[in-house]
């Protein structure tokens, strides 16, 4: 039988392991974990006895706060050599603590300062990861001296606890090459979150979080990126999975992404992907980044102008699922050239049979490729627009500018943000 | 044929930098009052000194570039990862005396420079202490940064001073072989500031993010490896000729430098008239920049070593510690120089012999880790490398003991 309550692993490193009779075993080095179940299982004991030898679970008969007691005595003890634990046993100590954990649930990635272990059932198993104050001072010894002095001032040391079904392992152990991303957790969070986590931890675990994703997931994720880090996933994945994840993003993202490539690994891209997507992408690439020209996607709705109410509506049905927004739906005459916008609550609301040419808005607000982003921002802005065409001299549409895309700029999510200035 | 040849170039162009400005920072206002106080006190007599810490400089940031290439962290993360809270705590606390140490002689740099054309301290410091503070976290420092480092260039005018000052080469060439040691404190404490602005602790901490940052693969390090070399050799060679010219200019007048002005007088040979103008610039350029990256360096280390939110383009609300870290940092560096009767030459000395103190805890640590096959793989130190650095530890602690001993027996006596 195991009596335990609750117990930090920082409390239980270092202290002596006993017989049944008080005769002194060794110390305990290290915890053996078995990972796998939301709350991880400890299956045994690494000691510092000149042997280096583990204790499992099934010989130790008491774990307390001065002691591990064994089952048996000294010289009954059935140590197994270190070597022999299964793959997906960790040393608590040497994988875990001090380490990177994420932190799912509020999407950002912490250092483990103590982990607690608490006893269920029958088992011991790890509950969560202490990455608060309170565990780096109890690491440091000065806990007790830190409580008196904050009981002086009525109040208690800041404590931050986070449940272990909460949080995501990153990597284990480097020399074995052993990453663990099981990913189950991480793919569930928003790809705004997933991009914020990648942009913090360590360039090799960046590269393993990402790969792990679902193309549609990282598709999403890598847009929320700073540049430079997109650059890096996109070059240091496997070819074909890249491609995957530039196939799922639309036309004006892949084409910021590829703009910020080398030029030659950009164009083996090109080459390598779907011919249509492609040709989109690289007509985007030649406008520069600042300008409308490089802020527009060219995945939109074009109808032309002289039909009903009716059927436009059934064949946005059949087109719609490509574009960036359907809000406005765009008109033009035979040549391409912009007739008239209309919203979609203008189009829903409008008797099946009208023409659109009557009730489409023909005084549109357009900008041209070279317009300043800053100056389409304001545009989208002043005039309170969902999306703002860009028009070339013959008033010929070729793309639109939602107003997320300027938020974007204007407001970068915090994971482009640059987080060290230096370097 | 030629393609693959200029490829390479772009590709080692494209690397190039964070070596290369880390030790060219090393040659800050410590780092050149440190020289000029070399060259005008003692000649040429330390120059045998400087060509083995120019050694152990290679060969320091080449072991501590590696370690960012082949573990992808930063030196603090490794130190936390490796050692635990309790190390992590010390390695840190030992970090932060000696860049507070450092960002005060960069306040006192600022101070020293713009006093040479008779602005008060009083005024410019607590001025440009906001204007860095302002610059950082508004964002907008990328773009000074480069100003700042294009100025350092001034240094180079050492080179032409070096040289137009006809020192005795042969001299110089015999004193870079033949070693010569004065068992006396001013000398012990200014050895100890020349290997400790050469080599400083705050470097391997902010060469090893940069290049952690950089995300320089195993690939591309031989190129990265060239330019933490040459950037060693470049700052290397630059204090050669700041010695060498306050060697020829300083020394035979028993100018041992009080004030920054005498030590503007070696570029003499050089700029003539425009010497101390020249000499401000450059001082006052490298001092704004260390002035600026060692508040941020040192908070960037701690907070990723204890785990706390960091970051510059955080709200303070988000990144508190850090935040308080930084301002502190810099409150410190300007509030020391503005002390009363605060002597900026000695500031400036001072600082860099705590440097050099500290140094071999931090370099104890490094050479910890880069140990570690279990991190390192097959990029382990070499033998020689792991010679070099642990003499330049050892070498250190023995100059910290005699300066102990000799400054416990001075009182005695």
């Amino acid at each position: 039988m195991v009596l335990f309550s609750e117990m930090f692993v920082s409390e239980l490193i270092g202290i002596p392991v006993v017989d049944k009779l008080q005769e002194p075993v060794g110390e305990v080095r290290d915890i053996i974990l078995s990972l796998g179940e939301k709350f991880p299982r400890v299956t045994g004991f690494l000691l510092k006895n000149p042997r280096g030898a583990v204790l499992l679970m099934g010989e130790i008969e008491l774990v307390g706060k001065q002691f591990v007691v064994t089952r048996a005595i000294k010289s009954r003890i059935v140590y197994t050599d270190y070597t022999r634990l299964r793959p997906d046993e960790v040393r608590l100590v040497r994988h875990l603590m001090d380490k990177q954990i994420v932190d799912t649930e509020g999407a950002r990635v912490i250092r483990v300062n103590d982990l607690k272990l608490a006893k269920v059932d029958q088992d011991i198993r790890l509950i969560a990861a202490d990455v608060g104050f309170k565990g780096l001072l109890r690491r440091l010894g000065w806990l007790g001296f830190f409580t008196f002095i904050f009981r002086i001032f009525r109040r208690e040391v800041p404590d931050a606890l986070i449940g272990w079904d909460h949080v995501e392992q990153l990597k284990t152990d480097m020399a074995a090459g052993r990453i663990t991303v099981p990913a189950k957790h991480i793919s569930e969070m928003h790809p705004a979150d997933i991009a914020a986590v990648i942009s913090q931890v360590h360039t090799d675990e960046k590269t393993a979080l990402f790969a792990s994703l679902t193309d549609k997931t990282a598709a999403e994720s890598l847009h929320e990126l700073e540049p430079k880090i997109q650059a890096l996933l996109l070059m240091t994945i496997d070819t074909k999975k890249a491609l995957g994840i530039l196939d799922k993003m639309p036309a004006d993202e892949a084409a910021d992404v590829l703009g910020d490539l080398p030029r030659e690994n950009a164009e083996e891209f090109l080459r390598l992907m779907k011919p249509r997507k492609a040709n989109k992408a690289r007509g985007l690439l030649k406008h520069p980044d600042e300008t409308a020209g490089g802020l527009m996607t060219t995945d939109f709705v074009v109808i032309p102008h002289n039909l009903t109410a009716q059927q436009v509506i059934e064949k946005m049905r059949a087109e719609a699922p490509e574009a960036e927004t359907i809000y406005y739906i765009y008109f033009t005459d035979d040549q391409g050239k912009l007739m008239g916008v209309i919203s979609l609550r203008d189009l829903i609301v409008a008797p099946p049979a009208t023409l659109i040419d009557k009730i489409m808005v023909k005084d549109i607000i357009t900008v041209d490729p070279e317009t300043e982003q800053n100056k389409v921002a304001a545009i989208i802005s002043k005039y309170n627009l969902v999306a703002v065409p860009v028009v070339d001299k013959e008033n010929k549409i070729m793309g639109i500018i939602t107003a997320d895309d300027v938020i974007d700029f204007i407001l970068p999510p915090i994971s482009r943000r640059i987080r060290h200035l230096l370097g | 044929m030629r393609l693959p040849r200029f490829r390479r170039l772009w590709i080692f162009l494209l690397i190039l930098g964070p070596g290369l400005i880390a030790a060219m920072a090393g040659n800050d206002a410590g780092g050149t009052a440190t020289y000029s106080i070399v060259g005008a006190r003692y000649g040429y007599h330390m120059l045998w000194m400087l060509l083995l810490v120019a050694v152990s400089l290679v060969v320091i940031q080449e072991m501590c570039a590696r370690m960012g290439v082949v573990t992808g962290k930063g030196l603090s993360d490794l130190i936390r990862e490796e050692f635990g809270v309790r190390w992590t705590f010390f390695a840190m606390a030992v970090l932060l005396v000696a860049n507070i140490a450092v960002t005060i002689s960069e306040f006192a740099g600022i101070a020293a420079s713009l006093e040479i054309f008779g602005i008060t301290r009083y005024l410019t410091v607590p001025f440009m202490a906001m204007l860095i503070w302002f610059l950082m976290t508004r964002g907008t420092y990328k773009g000074v940064e480069r100003i700042f480092i294009a100025m350092c260039f001034v240094y180079v005018g050492y080179i032409f001073a070096g040289v137009l000052a006809r020192p005795d080469w042969g001299l110089a060439a015999r004193s870079m072989v033949v070693p010569s040691f004065q068992f006396d404190i001013n000398f012990i404490l200014v050895s100890i500031a020349m290997i400790g602005t050469t080599v400083t602790p705050w470097m391997q901490f902010y060469l090893q993010s940069s290049i952690v940052e950089k995300g320089i693969k195993l690939k591309q390090y031989k190129y990265q490896r060239w330019d933490v070399i040459l950037g060693s050799v470049a700052a290397v060679i630059i204090a050669f000729f700041i010695i060498i010219a306050c060697a020829a200019v300083l020394h035979p007048r028993g100018i041992v430098i009080h004030q920054a002005k005498e030590a503007a007088m070696a570029l003499r040979p050089f700029a003539g008239n425009y010497a101390t103008i020249l000499f401000a610039l450059g001082l006052f350029a490298s001092s704004t920049l260390g002035a600026s990256i060692l508040p941020l360096s040192s908070s960037y280390a701690i907070c990723e070593a204890f785990g706390w939110e960091n970051g510059i383009s955080k709200k303070f609300r988000e990144a508190p510690i850090f935040f308080t870290l930084y301002t502190v940092l810099i409150l410190i560096g300007a509030g020391v120089v503005l002390l009363p009767r605060m002597h900026l030459i000695s500031i400036l000395l001072f600082s860099q012999t705590a440097n050099g103190i500290l140094f071999p805890f931090i370099l104890i640590f490094m050479l910890l880790l880069v140990n570690k096959p279990r991190l390192m793989g097959q990029y382990v130190n070499s033998k020689f490398n792991n010679f070099v650095a642990g003499a330049t530890a050892l070498v250190l602690i023995i100059l910290t003991i005699i300066l102990i001993v000799a400054t416990i027996a001075g009182r005695v006596v």
